[in-house]
């Protein structure tokens, strides 16, 4: 799939990562690199053992790049966590599932793009 | 822009991150890269070359507020700029960014040309104003450097009139603005800035300007004068002080006015037993009560024709005294205070210091932009 289907798929907002980081070369490099970031997996991983500082920090850092590749779905489920998680809590209900749902459909995108 | 390329600090915990700023920036710009605050603070402690760095708020070990607080420990923020990339888009963040002394605060999710573009303005920001600051330098320098040759230059046409070998006229000078600096310490009411005391102290060199009139028998006759010869020398410094006021182009400037009443009055006593127009305390004013203290003490510590040189212990306790006619109390206590930073200051020759230089050029700068400012 190209870019753009990429995007749709994903959840992304295309015209939004392409106005930011003007070319398409750029954006799919990112996306790509995507696949090896490890805030993802260090928020889970944090998740698992209960340590809310170093999840909030996994977390703000995965939203932070979400916002910035347009990755809208994942950007709003990692966002919602990450204040939670800034206020001590680990209260996050569902979250965790969403934000996996979210990642692993971007992934497995990232997977089928040309 | 220059021929190298600056370099940039970028600091951010994800690599991601860090990765896409360098994509963005490495055509234009040399980037070094710090994934945490501590190694950022390394980074800055070992790397003087950075102009600029782009700083993440939340990191592990040491965060982006912590690398700022301790920038500006160091003064570092003074001369590195630094803009924050935060996905941190409540306004307490950007405050308390802002009052730690950055420049910019670009919010997640940021576009490369705007980064770009602000990373640029703000080293254009920083280049201009310390080629202000540098232009400044030159300019007061080389000012200073005019007035001091072209004062030399008539300050020595007096000495060499006067036979007074040693540096009488650049001690006053040293002495004045001593006793001038020291003086808005013990009395805020009296405090000038520094601009102010180097123009009195460039006016004390023209304190006996009157005396290129006085008639050679007198002005160095090596024994005590006659009443009548003491009423000729009494005339100098009225003279002197008319000289300046017949230059009526320049009447008007701080400098002449000033040393105007430095030359009328620098005989005066606070008691009112001085000379030319026997003023009274306050009535005389504070610079050239100064410069009459500065002038008694060169005077006492340095050989005359008529005298030999007191020691300096022997010269301070000769003035508290009272054996040189009286001063005012406040000019008293601070030449106390000051004594022994005195007898140091003048063992040195004086030069223009740098660093007082650059301190009253930051000055001069900041007045100017102030009233620029200033609707």
């Amino acid at each position: 799939m190209n870019l753009k289907e990429f995007y749709a798929i994903s959840g992304g907002d295309y015209d939004g990562a392409m106005a930011r980081l003007i070319t398409e070369e750029r954006v799919k490099k990112f996306v790509r690199k995507f696949a090896g970031d490890p805030s993802y997996s260090e928020l889970i991983a944090a998740l698992d053992k209960s340590d809310a500082k170093a999840a909030f920090l996994a977390a703000h850092t995965l939203k932070g790049v979400c916002q910035n590749l347009g990755f809208d779905s994942l950007y709003r489920s990692s966002s919602a966590i990450t204040e939670i998680l800034r206020a001590g809590s680990l209260d996050v209900g569902a979250l965790p599932d969403e934000i996996k749902l979210h990642y692993t459909t971007i992934i497995d995108a990232i997977g089928s793009l040309e | 822009m220059d021929a190298i390329k600056k370099k940039i600090l970028i600091a951010d915990d994800s690599q991601l991150n860090r990765e896409l700023l360098v994509d963005i920036l490495e055509g234009q710009f040399d980037v070094v890269e710090a994934s945490n605050g501590a190694e950022a603070i390394k980074i800055m402690e070992s790397d003087n070359d950075l102009a600029l760095v782009l700083l993440d708020i939340n990191m592990p070990v040491v965060d982006g507020f912590e690398v700022l607080e301790e920038m500006n420990r160091t003064k570092r923020i003074e001369r590195t700029p630094v803009i924050i990339i935060s996905a941190e888009n409540a306004l307490t963040f950007a405050e308390r960014a802002f009052n730690l002394g950055v420049s910019d605060y670009i919010i997640r999710p940021f576009d490369a040309n705007i980064v770009r573009r602000r990373v640029l303005n703000t080293l254009m920001l920083y280049a201009k104003q310390k080629k202000l600051l540098d232009l400044m330098e030159d300019e007061i320098y080389e000012r200073q450097r005019n007035n001091a040759m072209l004062i030399g230059i008539m300050s020595h046409v007096v000495e060499f009139r006067n036979e007074e070998s040693g540096p009488h006229i650049q001690h006053v000078r040293i002495i004045t603005e001593l006793l001038l600096k020291a003086l808005g310490e013990v009395s805020p009411q009296y405090a000038l800035s520094d601009e102010e005391i180097a123009l009195i102290g460039t006016a004390s060199s023209l304190h006996d300007l009157g005396k290129v009139s006085i008639a050679p028998e007198v002005l160095n006759k090596p024994g005590k004068l006659t009443s009548e010869e003491f009423e000729v020398m009494k005339t100098h410094s009225a003279i002197g002080a008319s000289m300046l006021e017949k230059m009526t182009v320049y009447a008007d400037e701080p400098l002449v006015k000033t040393a105007y009443q430095i030359c009328r009055w620098h005989h005066e006593r606070y008691d009112g037993r001085g000379y030319p127009d026997g003023l009274c305390g306050d009535d005389i004013p504070m610079c050239a009560q100064v410069v009459a203290l500065a002038d008694v003490y060169d005077a006492l510590t340095s050989d005359r024709i008529y005298k030999k040189a007191f020691s300096h212990e022997k010269a301070i306790e000769m003035i508290k005294n009272g054996e040189c006619g009286s001063f005012n109390p406040v000019l008293i206590q601070v030449l106390d205070k000051v004594a022994d930073e005195l007898r140091d200051a003048l063992s040195k020759s004086y030069s223009a210091y740098p660093e007082d230089l650059r301190r009253v050029a930051a000055e001069v700068l900041r007045n100017k932009l102030s009233s620029a400012t200033r609707v």
